[in-house]
């Protein structure tokens, strides 16, 4: 019993770490922006669907795909992110939420119009098992956790060492003392987009060989988990989205494995509806961000 | 002037994390009279407002409404049902709707009993709306607002809108007015003018007000007593006479 | 009754005019109306089906203009409330047999209740938290159907839901052919936009409108806000749930697909697209983005990309078209001060 439940909670923190990696873009976008991202999660659908496309009609392998995909994705984010979100900057919430809203819909269905709606098999990856222990781990699953973490001390030490590090910072901090300072905010804005954008398709590119089968409407639940995974860490703190995604992981993982599969995707939407009824700021900050 | 006490402030406290917005302060207001409220910028004037109103709660102390406590009343609570009001410091009007709108609107809730009565438009409804609307066009008049009454509120001036805003204060027929700077960012001839409604409204219909005012002149001709703020604590409660004579006063905020 | 003072058409204009609270047109109403109730007599089956779901999603989108248009709150859960309406007027002539105008009332009924548990908790919230309290409602709503077997059905629906039968006595009528439904849903809608014009007209209204504007004005003029904002979340859940009744009584089949975010995209592009807080809006609106794609046989995929482009026309090229939506925003970062509700 207790090699079942520690192997769920593995199983947990890989998956948590994937949401994680994509609520620290969505967590950054927000923090400059001051919106949220709804089509987060169609950026994590466009790059799974970038290396599939990439690696089954181009016939290129995996590790190629992955540079491959990531690549298409932020040219993608390069132009969405002049065309629409750096627009976005000292607008009213509602502006964010029917653009990013409006995003996801095109975003969604041109894939789906393009490759059609059916699922499709996403073929590589590493999938050999390492041994640790009593059980095995597929080798895709230690390099996402490896990743992740790569990833995250990646973006602590970009916060801290380097200029755009810095001005992130200061935009999501006071963005008219930025502009007045010369802090040139569009850019920030749209460089912090492409990092979010780029790390949640790269996620779904590592995720890819583990889900197997993909398709257009997969970015949708993302989005929502994402949303989950944000309010819990706090809106804007990147460290807690690595907490409260793996944490995430780990409740869905033993909701399934113990209560029941079916219920595993409801976890993340009650996680959120519970959190923005009684602790809208956070597991972790103390103060109202939003 | 009675000397029936009007609003009492008792003790109030107000700390913004570490910083003592209000320390303790003790007011009482007597029915009937204008008082003038003063200090530096930063002596918790509009916070004093915001916590008397309901818009923030205080951390300690009371507020007493003609004896009755309303300290934690939420803030539509104490508009209708205790029958005070309080303009904004920024003028803030209904920007989509023109003024005769705005004006029934800040009449309306003291008019009827209770929020569902508000859905159905029955002949007693639209009685109420009628008398509402003259009484608008009234004060339309009056504030000579009559040129521009027919454009939305946000298209107005800044002068324009601060008229609207004080002729909003009127619709309800309240008991007592905060006004929070009613004065600023208005040019001479409409001073006149809200000078002339306040006093209008405090002699004729017999409202109490507490006015928060930079431009002591005219703050001292117009109030029976004046109240002075200094960081967060109360330096005087005189006449406006004894008050521009007060040495501290004079130091802290009148300028030597 | 106040004269109009604008024009009620308002699909260009780039101000955003003045209004006394409601206003209408009545010329334009009567030849609207004329047009439809002729339809019939030139429009094959094919278009009258067309009409009939525009008009169909007329009544939750009238409940969302009147949530998002007058109120102010963008609220994306309408599609909940349709669902619902629609499972219940499923349910209650799959199981009891009652005739049409039962299930209507009693889907527009469930919906409003639900409504008040769901409010209560969400309407605590502001702004962007509101939106993703709203969206995890549609996403649990998703669950709830799938998983609640014993009356859902899950994933294999409710199918065999009546044709409408409209009964007095003795006299029974079975709603079967297009035109017929045509002429049902056409009475039903010009009911329900009826309700929403009286509402919008009322003092209440005028309410909401300054709950838009101002809500923080609004609270200091004495208008209870939460209560407001609760009433017309139930409101909107009404005309949704009654709309639901129609659909199911129309299409026949209920199913979790009900719940997908397409018919809450949907709602939300007529009412936005259409003009939002204008008394047509809604009404353009669905004509113009479900009675014209349903027409023109345009797939819901492709529907879905032209929503997406519209939602960011109307964002960035006509943001007076949204105005009454953020001028309150507007005022709220110009700031007049917080709330105690508002620290969260």
């Amino acid at each position: 019993m207790s090699s079942f439940l520690f192997e769920q909670i593995v199983n947990g923190i890989i998956t948590g770490s994937v949401y994680a990696l994509v609520a620290a873009g969505m967590t950054m976008i927000f923090g400059v922006l001051r919106a949220i991202n709804f089509a987060h999660g169609e950026y994590y659908m466009l790059g799974t669907f970038a290396a599939w496309w990439v690696m089954s009609k181009l016939m290129v392998d995996y590790s190629l795909a992955i540079v491959a995909g990531v690549a298409i994705v932020s040219v993608i984010a390069v132009l969405i992110g002049r065309s629409v979100m750096q627009r976005l900057i000292g607008q009213p919430f509602q502006a964010g939420v029917l653009a990013t809203l409006g995003l996801s819909l095109i975003l969604q269905n041109v894939v789906i119009l393009a490759f059609g709606g059916g699922y499709k098999v996403f073929s590589g990856g590493w999938l050999e098992p390492i041994e640790l222990g009593d059980f095995g781990m597929s080798q895709q699953r230690v390099i996402l956790v490896v990743v992740t973490v790569a990833v995250f001390a990646g973006l602590e030490w970009m916060v801290r060492s380097t200029r755009l590090g810095r001005s992130i910072r200061a935009v999501s901090q006071n963005i008219e003392c930025c502009q007045v300072n010369g802090i040139d905010v569009e850019q920030v804005v749209r460089r912090t987009f492409l990092i979010g954008v780029a790390i949640a398709a790269l996620s779904g590119i590592l995720t890819g060989p583990i889900n197997v089968s993909i398709y257009g409407g997969m970015g949708e639940s993302i989005t929502l988990k994402t949303f989950a995974v944000i309010v819990m860490g706090g809106m804007g703190n990147v460290r807690g989205t690595l907490i409260a995604g793996c944490l995430l992981g780990v409740v869905e993982s033993l909701v399934a494995g113990f209560i029941g599969l079916q219920y595993r995707d409801s976890v993340g939407f009650i996680v959120l509806l519970l959190m923005l009824m009684f602790r809208p700021h956070g597991l972790f900050s103390s103060k109202a961000r939003f | 002037m009675s000397a029936e006490s009007m609003l009492r402030i008792e003790g109030l406290r107000k700390n913004y994390g570490a910083v003592a917005a209000l320390q303790g302060v003790d007011i009482e207001v007597r029915r009937g009279e204008v008082m003038g409220l003063i200090g530096p910028n930063g002596s918790g004037k509009s916070t004093l407002f915001d916590c008397c109103t309901g818009l923030q709660r205080s951390d300690a102390g009371r507020v007493l409404l003609k004896g009755v406590d309303i300290t934690g009343w939420p803030m539509n609570r104490i508009a209708r049902e205790g029958r005070f009001l309080r303009s904004f410091q920024k003028t803030v009007v209904f920007p989509t709707l023109d003024s005769e709108e705005n004006l029934v609107l800040a009449g309306q809730m003291s008019r009827f009993p209770n929020v569902l009565s508000t859905f159905w438009v029955g002949p007693s409804a639209r009685k109420r709306i009628q008398a509402l609307r003259e009484r608008a066009k009234e004060l339309i008049e009056v504030t000579g607002l009559a040129r521009v009454a027919h454009l939305p509120a946000g298209h107005m001036s800044g002068g324009q809108q601060k008229l609207l805003q004080f002729a909003s204060m009127l619709m309800p027929e309240p008991e007592l007015i905060l006004l929070d700077e009613p004065l600023a960012g208005i040019n001479p001839v409409l001073i006149e003018k809200v000078i002339q409604c306040i006093e209008h409204a405090n002699k004729e219909l017999g409202v109490t007000f507490v006015v928060i005012e930079h431009n002591t002149d005219v703050l001292m001709n117009l109030s029976h007593r004046v109240v002075v703020l200094h960081q967060g604590a109360k330096l005087a409660d005189a006449t406006p006479e004894e008050v521009v004579r007060n040495p501290e006063v004079i130091e802290a905020y009148l300028g030597g | 009754m106040k004269q109009a003072i604008l024009s009620t058409t308002t699909l260009d204009t780039p101000r955003m005019p003045a209004t006394r609270v409601a206003a209408v047109n009545w010329s334009a109403c009567a030849a609207g109306v004329a047009a439809l109730l002729c339809a019939p007599l030139f429009l094959g089956d094919y278009y009258l089906h067309a009409m009939v779901l525009a008009m169909i999603f007329l009544l939750p989108a009238l409940g969302l203009n009147l949530i998002l248009g007058y109120t102010g709150m963008l609220s994306l859960a309408q599609g909940v409330f349709f669902g619902l309406g629609a499972y219940a007027s499923a349910l209650m002539s799959i199981h009891f047999g009652t005739p049409f105008l039962v299930n209507f009332i009693v889907a527009g009924l469930v919906a409003g209740l639900v409504a008040l548990p769901l409010g209560i908790p969400a309407l605590r919230l502001r702004d962007t938290s509101f939106v993703m309290c709203t969206l995890g409602m549609v996403v649990i709503a998703q669950m709830v159907s799938k998983n609640w077997i014993d009356l859902t059905r899950g994933d294999m629906g409710l199918s065999g839901v009546a044709r409408p039968r409209l009964g007095f006595g003795d006299w029974v009528y079975t709603v079967i052919k297009a035109p017929e439904y045509f002429y049902l849903v056409l009475a039903l809608a010009a009911l329900a936009v009826a309700a929403f014009v009286a509402l919008i007209r009322s003092p209440a209204g005028r309410c909401m409108v300054a709950i838009r504007d101002n809500e923080t004005l609004a609270e200091s003029l004495g208008v209870p806000t939460w209560t407001y904002k609760l009433l017309v979340f139930m409101l909107s859940a009404v005309f949704a749930g009654l709309g639901g009744s129609l659909y199911a009584h129309f299409s026949t089949v209920v199913s979790p697909l009900v719940f997908q975010a397409y018919y809450s995209n949907t709602i939300l592009i007529i009412v936005l697209g259409g003009g939002v807080g204008k008394v047509p809006g809604a009404i353009i609106g669905s004509f113009v983005f479900v009675a014209v794609s349903e027409a023109l046989r345009i797939t819901p995929e492709l529907r879905m990309v032209i929503y997406g482009f519209v939602l960011l026309g109307l964002v960035f090229l006509f943001p007076q078209g949204l105005a009454p939506l953020f001028q309150r925003a507007a005022e709220r970062i110009a700031g007049i001060g917080k709330g105690p509700r508002d620290v969260r």
